[in-house]
């Protein structure tokens, strides 16, 4: 077993690689993971990657599993904890600043400028999922249904959410 | 953190986070997506602006699910709030990727959830499309920002370029616009 303060320096480390883009992450992880340690085969690895986009958290759920890997139940927590440290941290710093700059004329109309793009990265997100997983009829029936509940209705998406997840158990 | 009065009480912002970290499977833009509803729409949390500066510097700044939990958190009750809600948000994550990686390791087989998302992914391209309608409703105002809207559309989904880098133009567009408009006025 490694020891969980290897652990958590492991992961602080690539925290503060990931703040800068979470795409840098599968072939970093890959690299400390199967490569520097052998913790994992590179087959466990993809597994792994399998099962940490089954859950609603970011990817870097991945450390998760390879940290259970590494230490078991503890070796998980402390390797969750320290990948997400860097960034909670800088996102506390930007928030504490933002109230601060929200009230600079030119900066918050800066802010306010860019928002259409913040728009089109957000629809451009439904494409690029929609590309991936609306493969037949029943998934455009499901993609209609909910859109027309989330469109006209008060329901809370979590119900819809969960009820969706029952519809594709029983449908495959 | 906000001035309006009345304070949110940290157990609030944790149960809906875990909620809402319980719930967004699809990740990413299924929990901003998740996060507008609840904390924009439903519970007036956080204006509509806000919550997308929120969502810009999150971008720009790595996972951005987690990161616009910790900005909504943080605007709600300062930093405790920010990190109660980034706690709440990876928790049930946490829990079920620990008991996946148990049930692996120890059977050395992945049980059958992908059947589920079939079902969950076309809802919430569903719950994307439709916050992204509400949002552009609110946000895009003329030409200019329809151009601009279109213009990140494309450049994500057929240049795939990365969306720190169109923010980053973004933000350089709007700023130049901003300084023009001041110096004409």
């Amino acid at each position: 077993m490694t020891s969980l303060f290897t652990i958590a320096w492991i992961y602080l480390r690539i925290g503060l690689m990931f703040v800068g883009g979470g795409y840098v992450l599968i072939p970093l992880l890959n690299h400390i993971m199967v490569e520097q340690y052998r913790w994992l085969t590179l087959q466990q690895f993809l597994d792994g990657l399998a099962l940490s986009q089954l859950t609603p958290g970011p990817l870097a759920m991945l450390a998760t599993f390879t940290g259970f890997r590494a230490g078991g139940f503890p070796g998980a927590l402390i390797a969750t904890i320290f990948i997400f440290l860097p960034c909670v941290v800088l996102m506390l710093v930007v928030g504490r600043n933002y109230d601060r700059l929200k009230k600079i004329d030119i900066i918050s109309s800066t802010l306010d400028g860019l928002l259409p793009a913040v728009v089109g990265l957000v629809a451009a997100a439904a494409w690029n999922l929609g590309v991936a997983s609306l493969t037949g009829a029943k998934e455009f029936l499901i993609l209609a249904v909910g859109f027309a509940l989330f469109k006209w209705t008060k329901v809370t998406p979590m119900f819809v959410i969960l009820g969706a997840g029952v519809v594709g158990l029983l449908l495959n | 953190m906000s001035d309006s009065a009345q304070r949110v009480s940290l157990t609030d912002i944790f149960l809906a986070f875990a909620m809402i970290g319980l719930t967004g499977f699809g990740g990413g833009m299924a929990i901003v997506a998740l996060v507008e509803r609840t904390c924009v729409r439903e519970k007036g949390w956080i204006t509509s602006e806000e919550f997308l500066h929120g969502l810009a510097f999150g971008q720009i700044l790595g996972p951005f699910s987690l990161n616009v939990c910790t900005f909504t958190g943080h605007h709600l009750r300062g930093i405790r709030g920010g990190i109660i809600a980034a706690i709440g948000f990876i928790l049930p994550s946490f829990l079920l990727v620990s008991l996946l990686s148990w049930i692996y390791f120890t059977y050395h087989k992945l049980p059958q959830l992908q059947a589920a998302l079939k079902g969950t992914n076309p809802v919430i391209i569903g719950l994307i499309v439709v916050v992204a309608i509400d949002m552009g409703r609110k946000q895009i105002k003329g030409g200019v920002g329809v151009l601009m809207a279109l213009a990140a559309f494309g450049a994500s989904v057929f240049l795939k370029l990365n969306a720190a880098w169109i923010l980053l133009g973004a933000a350089l567009w709007s700023l130049a616009n901003s300084y023009i408009r001041r110096r004409l006025s």
